[in-house]
């Protein structure tokens, strides 16, 4: 029996993926995030890592503030460095960073609210002070600190955007488990005498599962923006090249008073894509796995 | 006589200033069937619900077996919440909502089959027709039906039954009275069931308990009370059943009846036609409902009514 | 008079991993205004899906075929717009088992002035919440509970309050599926003399749906019964229960109970056999397995609703004037 209930929760999910892609919102998401994908793991083939070091690139001959038309793909900028690798690669940082600090983001958020809201009284008042002094203290601010305090490496920057940005997940979460802890399906499995951790598992997660995921897509699209600040500020691993970076380091060098739109323009253009395609599938999953929205038919 | 099996003791439910329950005695005796009618908002759902452990009782008791038994909830108890779709989990399907009682208490018997059997004696038949279904997929009186297959799968010694039959349809309905019964015939299960239908009262119930605003007004024997009822209320409820058409309808009038307000004295007087016909002047007790609370129904009563014409007749009689 | 709902050859089919269920096959009838029909049947007969396929309420994906008329206008082609004005002031529903279908977060009050104010019925919000409040004492709620979140009523309370949401848009048709199941008889008679009321002045139609024979009776002046996705016996309401001419209306009727009845004192009766299974319907009258009249004619076709009696129509080979 356990194999035919296995059965129908995949065909919930066929069912939810059909739905999913008939939206176009959907599709269009899906589709432009696929091809970040694809080239962020196809990067070594598409491009190569020499000539994002400055000293292979001279020694290569490239030339500085090289256009599209005389050095290839995307040119290069004032280190000669070729902006196409830097591109390619740093799609694979983008989407690293976006991906993990919204992963922090959400197990944070989601088991926050879930305990403040199951267990409520003193834990979840201590719970929720603690949320809305990380929502009133500026975040900027706090995340430039974090990031000053702890140093300049890519994990730190994972760990500075999770930590800063959980709390409206939080608070999200916690609402909604409020109202499904009043439901009678609630009740009726403590009355079988099923204990907290129980109804947990069995009836809150597989309630907000939905709302979690879809919250997830749209922590997405946050995270690589504060990751973009935060390197454009110079709080970057100065390493590795990320959009954000070659951003700061094209402004920094007088990119757009040269017109060397090459050297910005496809950090800036990706950048904005990736946000929207995470825009778009989370919304679109919002509403199909948000009841509220469904019922209303 | 046997001991009962569950024993409230002069409990007491709050909430801010409604008294939902505000003192009710009552006790269940194995193999018994007591019906639990009365008032829409009178405190049933609250009662039960304490007896479950699912509200915290103000003040009061409620005696499981002579044991205490306060929030932790009873294996042996259990419970048909009056709104079954409320009840099932949307994201669950028919076999898991019916196995998870089975799963808490770690059945070691074959689970499958005692989720289609219970299923089966519901009406659900044949059970493989609903086992993958999930909530929304059934109508409402097979979603009731899922809620009763699994209080009963996991052969509970006190089921409390909230208008478990309110949305089906009459031979169902039989059908599911009959297998109650024979279970507490058989079993000696004790079964205490909320319910406006009195039909239900009459085709099981030993005993039928009348609740209005928060206590118990009336008590007895099912026959005895349904045939000659004694409190001023259940004669007016009793009135508008459509099968005792013969007598006149009572509808009554008066105010609306709201825990958070209960009259000073009878809590029935304001609606009462007795005070209201001047029948309790004649008995010269009109001072008495309006500014005397008549005593609570004790748990042990066999047949009473918390009313001062009652007593006075029956004093005078 | 011209009818105000007409529905003509509705059929709505589920469909399901296991193949297609067909809820309900092929159901006609009219409605006028100030009308009132009752629907009774097997739980799982389909009656719940014909109420919500009148007001397309079903999910997406669900076969609907058939016409809907309500007025002019056949329901099932309108525009989303027009549908959605049509729904709470042309013909409004009490949903079954909804009562934890009430927004949880938001005061009763709110909810009942909710569409008042979205359709524009009330001149301002004011207005909208006295006629709220007037429609909950109608239904014996006090105004002072009216503030209160659902959860903090009993499950009658909600259930009325659901009822006066209905009500709230004065819509022309009610449909009702099965608005009183949690209400004692005192407040389901004051529910019903409401609505009684609002026939006779106000000429609303309705469409109830219960499993209480005796308040359909009271309520309704015409009945039909359905039976496995169809209407198997209709007539005028006192007919029908008094001088049913189907079996399977004469096991509904024989099944409920009767108070001082000796004979089902602790002895409720129940119907034999299984509910049909709608996706593997029997061949011939789908309710031969159980019927104790059945003779062997009735496995070769379903037998078509005719005339059984004056003003009485019944899908039975055997029930012929
Ligand atoms: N959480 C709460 N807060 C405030 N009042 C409440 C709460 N729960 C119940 N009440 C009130 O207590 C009274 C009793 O409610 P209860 O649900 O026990 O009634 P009931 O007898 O089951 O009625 P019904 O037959 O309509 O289900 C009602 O007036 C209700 O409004
Ligand atoms: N979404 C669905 N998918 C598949 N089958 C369904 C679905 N919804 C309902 N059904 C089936 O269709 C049949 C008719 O359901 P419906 O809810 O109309 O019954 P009903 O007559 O209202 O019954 P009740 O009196 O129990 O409320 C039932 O057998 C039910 O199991
Ligand atoms: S005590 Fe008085 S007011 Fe109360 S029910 Fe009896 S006669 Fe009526
Ligand atoms: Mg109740
Ligand atoms: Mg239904």
């Amino acid at each position: 029996m356990t194999v035919v209930v296995g059965d129908r929760k995949r065909q919930r999910w066929v069912e939810v993926a059909r739905e999913f892609w008939q939206a176009r919102s959907g599709r269009i998401g899906v589709i432009i995030l696929a091809f970040f994908v694809i080239l962020a793991i196809a990067a070594p083939l598409v491009a190569g890592t020499d000539y994002i070091n400055p000293v292979k690139a001279r020694a290569a001959g490239l030339p500085q503030w090289g256009t599209p038309a005389e050095v290839g793909p995307l040119g290069t900028d004032h280190f000669r460095r070729s902006v196409w690798d830097q591109f390619v690669y740093g799609s694979r940082i983008s989407l690293l960073v976006g991906l993990a600090a919204s992963f922090l983001t959400i197990l944070i958020g989601s088991a926050v609210g879930i305990v403040s809201g199951f267990v409520g009284g003193k834990l979840d008042s201590a719970l929720m002070r603690i949320t809305e002094w990380f929502l009133v203290i500026p975040f900027l601010p706090l995340a430039i600190v974090l990031a000053a305090v702890l140093g300049r490496s890519l994990l730190n920057m994972i760990f500075v955007i999770g930590i800063t940005s959980w709390p409206s997940t939080a608070r999200l979460v916690r609402s909604q488990v409020l109202t499904l802890k009043q439901r009678t399906f609630v009740d009726r499995s403590r009355s079988l005498g099923g204990s907290g951790l129980h109804v947990v598992r069995q009836h809150i997660l597989p309630n907000v599962s939905g709302l979690i995921l879809a919250n997830t897509t749209l922590a997405v699209p946050i995270s690589i923006l504060t990751e973009t600040t935060l390197s454009f500020l110079g709080l970057g691993n100065p390493q590795t090249a990320s959009w954000g970076k070659t951003l700061e380091e094209a402004f920094v060098n007088g990119a757009i008073a040269r017109n060397a739109w090459w050297y910005y323009l496809p950090a800036g253009v990706g950048i904005v894509l990736v946000v929207l395609a995470f825009t778009l599938i989370g919304q679109t999953l919002e509403q199909i796995v948000d009841p509220r929205l469904k019922d209303r038919r | 006589m046997t001991e009962a099996l569950v024993v409230v003791e002069d409990l007491h439910i709050h909430f801010g200033a409604a008294r939902a329950v505000d003192g009710v005695n009552l006790a269940v005796m194995p193999g018994e069937v007591l019906a639990l009618v009365g008032e829409s908002g009178s405190g049933k759902t609250t009662l039960i619900r304490a007896i479950q452990g699912l509200t915290h009782p103000t003040s009061g008791k409620v005696l499981f077996e002579g044991k205490e038994a306060d929030a932790r909830h009873l294996p042996d108890v259990q419970m048909v919440f009056q709104d079954p779709t409320g009840a099932l989990n949307p994201r669950r399907t028919v076999s898991e909502i019916v196995a998870e009682g089975l799963r808490i208490e770690k059945f070691k018997g074959n689970e499958a089959e005692a989720v289609s059997t219970a299923l089966s004696r519901a009406g659900l038949r044949p059970p493989e027709r609903f086992l993958r279904r999930f909530p929304h997929e059934i109508s409402g009186g097979q979603r009731q039906r899922v809620v009763i297959a699994g209080a009963m799968v996991t052969e509970p010694r006190l089921l409390l039954a909230d208008e478990p039959v309110a949305s089906l349809d009459a031979s169902i309905r039989g059908e599911i009275l009959g297998l109650l019964r024979n279970l507490v015939d058989t079993t000696g299960l004790a079964v205490l069931v909320v319910t406006h239908d009195l039909g239900l009262a009459w085709n099981i119930a030993d005993r039928v308990a009348v609740m209005y605003l928060g206590r118990i007004i009336e008590v007895g024997p099912t026959e005895e009370l349904l045939d000659s009822p004694k409190h001023p209320y259940t004669k007016a409820l009793l009135s508008v059943v459509p099968e005792t058409r013969g007598m006149e309808q009572q509808i009554l009038s008066g105010e609306i009846p709201d825990p958070k307000r209960i009259p000073s004295g009878c809590r029935f007087h304001p609606r009462c036609p007795v005070l209201q016909s001047g029948e309790s002047e004649r008995l010269g007790i009109a001072e008495r409902c309006r500014g005397e609370d008549p005593a609570i129904i004790s748990a042990a009563a066999t047949r009473e009514a918390a009313c001062w014409a009652v007593k006075a007749i029956a004093v005078a009689g | 008079m011209t009818a105000l709902l007409s529905v003509r050859d509705l059929t709505v089919t589920y469909r399901t991993s296991q193949g297609e269920v067909p809820a309900v096959r092929g159901v006609s009838f009219e409605l006028e205004p100030g009308g009132s029909l009752g629907l009774a049947g097997e739980s799982g007969c389909g009656k719940s899906t014909m109420a919500n396929a009148i007001l397309r309420l079903l999910p997406a994906g669900i076969t609907t075929t058939g016409e809907v008329l309500l007025g002019e206008e056949d329901v099932l082609t309108m525009k989303p717009g027009r549908l959605r004005a049509v729904r709470w002031t042309g013909a409004a529903i009490v949903f079954q088992g909804a009562l934890h279908a009430l927004n949880p977060v938001q005061r009763v009050i709110d909810q009942i002035t909710e569409p008042i104010i979205l359709h524009k019925t009330e001149p301002d919000k004011k207005a909208a919440e006295k006629r709220a409040v007037d429609l909950l004492g109608q239904v014996g709620i006090p105004a002072n509970r009216a503030e209160d979140y659902p959860h903090q009523l009993s499950g009658g309370q909600r259930q009325r309050v659901l009822i006066a949401m209905a009500l709230a848009c004065d819509p022309d048709l009610l449909i009702a599926d099965e608005p009183t199941t949690a209400l004692d008889l005192m407040v389901q008679a004051q529910v019903l003399a409401v609505l009684e009321k609002l026939r006779a002045e106000r000429q609303l139609s309705m469409i109830f749906i219960t499993h209480d024979l005796s308040v359909l009776t009271y309520v309704c002046d015409r009945l039909a019964v359905m039976y496995a996705g169809r209407i198997v016996e209709r007539g005028p309401s006192d007919q029908v229960f008094e001088r049913p001419t189907h079996p399977y209306t004469r096991a509904l009727a024989a099944a409920f109970p009767t108070i001082g009845d000796r004979e089902s004192r602790m002895n409720p009766s129940g119907l034999k056999g299984d509910p049909p299974d709608p996706a593997a319907l029997p061949a011939g009258c789908p309710f031969h397995p159980r019927c104790p009249d059945a003779i062997d004619r009735c496995r070769d076709a379903e037998p078509p609703l005719l005339p059984s009696g004056p003003a009485q129509e019944a899908a039975c080979i055997l029930a012929r004037p």
